[in-house]
């Protein structure tokens, strides 16, 4: 993280660029499975059972949190922290299956912004 | 190879702590700069139904219109370049993707942008730059061009070539969405006659939170703070415990409880002279409530357009923010966050 | 003047312990080859076991002192080192033998290891010679210590820290 601070006069304007200094990235993303009910915890079991497949054990260990989830359209608002984001990107793209089901993650936003 | 995983998109977040009594203070300018708004929402705290001063504001929003299959270069027609001219008229394409398909601006100032990919750019034979979201090889350009030109005057060279380009080599078709100043109206009417149109109002939806854990803006940190905001928009609950297995989001400390809040939300084509109005409506508001209050006034840009901040170029590639967040306090200070995406300048 | 290329792989060298010194006759380049191959698969995942199949090699064993040479790509090294504390065993002839590895070196050519081996085994023969009960031991040690030489060594002294890369078949 650099932040870059420029004060002009002394009026009181302060400004301030913050460069990379969110902490965390915020996911959008939708599970595509006709079939399956799944509650928020189970959603998470699988997210990090994706995670234990790819990335192994280091993996499964990312914390991220599961925001909200809305499981009438299987929804979710996801937050990890920004060196996590590839990483949970990446084992979201190869989930394949849930409970031997076919299913597939869309990932609808990635933003540094919870907005 | 590995070491890439850890590598996230860049960020850029600037924030801004004045008065708005203070001579220097560029609320207005920079509120202006971003032409194109999609959402507007506002958290108010105390309040359980909207004030009628910030209701009326909020429900004469102007209008815009959504029109299907517009060929491009019917912005070019002589009837409308009064109008864009005067530099009332703003335009947006609608449901194209700025990193996949052609998008088209029109900005208030008279000037049109396209953002093309390689194909179309050599088909429409106008001079333009290479997109700054390249990667490796050119696939991408944008043609800037100033409507308010001399040489774009009808009949002028820039305007034919133009017009010949956009109408019989790329035959550019896209829905657009319009909008204008209200006295930039009549002259709109000949091109809507022409095209299957419709009119449409912004919406507006309003929610009433009870007991909102908040934070205290003052000593927050910017990052946190935004990310509370957005947590209150998108009704994210901070009740759950920092050991809970879903989420360890927390309100951050110090916090305390508010009993009564608003968040109103507006979307569609929003202008930026409205949204103005409606933040001199909010300082009338702040004046007239208790000290202790707030408002949070979030603006978002269309994620797709091809500009943001200014004549700055946007892009989405991982993540196309741009927004800003004004936070209000009733003595007249602000605080302002500016963010853009990963790959776009600066805002101003 | 030795053309300096830049070295696309990273040379580990580890240390096979083991409790009972025989159980290192069991060992071949295939069952430690496998045990990180497992290891590295269990903490890191497919991603981990993907990397592991480009050029990673076992590219020598020393069945009397358990020093192993492992070779990895510069690019993902140090993910693929943060997998060797978790071997815990190494299955070798149908035998679980338990054992850990000790990393001593990274480098960027086998040479730099081997001289960085030689220089550790004289340091340990140093260690060894107070502890000696007879003289006839200490006559060996002091015999070993003095046999005890970097193959080519004054010439390349000076180039120690350059990477070039070193001959495929050694």
């Amino acid at each position: 993280m650099t932040s870059v601070r420029e004060k002009i006069g002394s009026s009181g304007f302060h400004r301030t660029v913050l460069k990379n200094g969110s902490p965390y990235c915020y996911m959008k993303v939708c599970l595509l499975d006709q079939e399956t009910r799944l509650n928020a915890v189970e959603l998470k079991s699988l997210i990090i059972t994706g995670l234990k497949d790819l990335h192994g054990e280091v993996g499964a260990a990312l914390p991220f949190d599961v925001l909200k989830f809305d499981e009438g359209s299987l929804t979710a608002v996801l937050r990890v922290c920004s060196g996590g984001l590839v990483k949970l990107w990446s084992s979201l793209t190869l989930q394949g299956y849930y409970q031997s089901q076919a299913c597939a993650f869309r990932v609808l936003q990635v933003s540094r912004f919870n907005l | 190879m590995c070491s890439d995983l850890d590598r996230t998109p860049r960020t850029l977040l600037v924030c801004d702590r004045s008065s708005f009594l203070d001579e220097k203070n560029r609320v207005s300018p920079q509120v202006e700069k971003l032409h194109f708004n999609h959402k507007v929402s506002v958290l108010l705290p105390g309040c359980s139904v909207t004030p009628s001063n910030l209701d009326l504001v909020m429900n004469t929003f102007s209008s815009f219109y959504l029109i299907k299959k517009l060929p491009v270069h019917e912005l070019l027609d002589p009837g409308l370049q009064g109008a864009i001219n005067q530099g009332v008229v703003y335009g947006l394409s609608f449901g194209t993707r700025i990193d996949e398909d052609t998008c088209v601006a029109l900005m208030p100032k008279g000037r049109l942008v396209l953002s093309l990919d390689k194909d179309s750019y050599e088909l429409l034979g106008v001079e333009g730059k290479p997109s700054r979201f390249n990667h490796r090889t050119c696939s991408r350009f944008v043609v800037s061009v100033d409507l308010t030109d001399s040489s774009m005057a009808p009949g002028g060279r820039g305007h034919t070539r133009l017009l010949t380009g956009l109408r019989s080599h790329l035959q550019l078709q896209t829905d657009f969405l319009l909008s204008h100043h209200p006295e930039g109206g009549a002259s709109l009417q000949p091109l809507l006659s022409r095209y299957d149109w419709s009119k449409h109002e912004p919406e507006v939806s309003c929610r009433h939170l009870t007991d909102l854990t908040c934070p205290d803006f003052r000593s927050c940190d910017c990052h946190s703070l935004l990310e509370w905001i957005g947590a209150v928009e998108a009704d994210i609950s901070c009740e759950s415990s920092s050991s809970s297995f879903l989420s360890s989001f927390t309100c951050p400390e110090p916090n305390d409880v508010l009993s009564h809040a608003l968040s109103v939300s507006i979307c569609g084509l929003l202008l930026p002279h409205d949204v103005q109005r409606l933040i001199q409506e909010l300082r009338c508001h702040l004046q007239q409530t208790q000290l202790e209050s707030w408002a949070s006034l979030t603006v978002h840009g269309f994620i797709d357009s091809p500009v943001s901040w200014g004549d700055n170029e946007h892009g989405v590639l991982s993540g196309g923010e741009n927004f800003y967040n004004l936070l209000m306090f009733p003595d007249h200070t602000y605080h302002l966050h500016l963010a853009t995406g990963a790959y776009d300048t600066c805002p101003p | 003047m030795v053309p300096h290329i830049l070295s696309f792989a990273r040379y580990l060298l580890c240390e096979v312990n083991v409790s009972d010194m025989n159980d290192l006759f069991l060992l071949n380049d295939q069952a430690v080859a496998a045990a990180v191959k497992a290891a590295v698969a269990r903490i890191h995942g497919d991603y981990g076991a993907a990397l592991c199949s480009i050029r990673f090699q076992v590219k020598y064993l020393n069945a009397h002192t358990g020093i192993v040479f492992l070779r990895f790509p510069k690019s993902c090294y140090k993910l693929l080192w943060s997998a060797l504390p978790f071997i815990t065993h190494i299955n070798s002839r149908g035998q679980k033998i338990p054992c850990f590895l000790n990393c001593l070196h990274v480098g960027g050519t086998i040479r730099t290891c081997q001289k960085f081996l030689i220089r550790y085994n004289t340091q340990q023969l140093h260690r060894m010679l107070p502890k000696c009960k007879n003289e006839g031991e200490k006559q060996q040690i002091r015999q070993a210590i003095l046999g005890c030489f970097i193959p080519g060594g004054n010439k390349e002294a000076c180039e120690d820290d350059i990477e070039c890369e070193e001959d495929e078949g050694e």
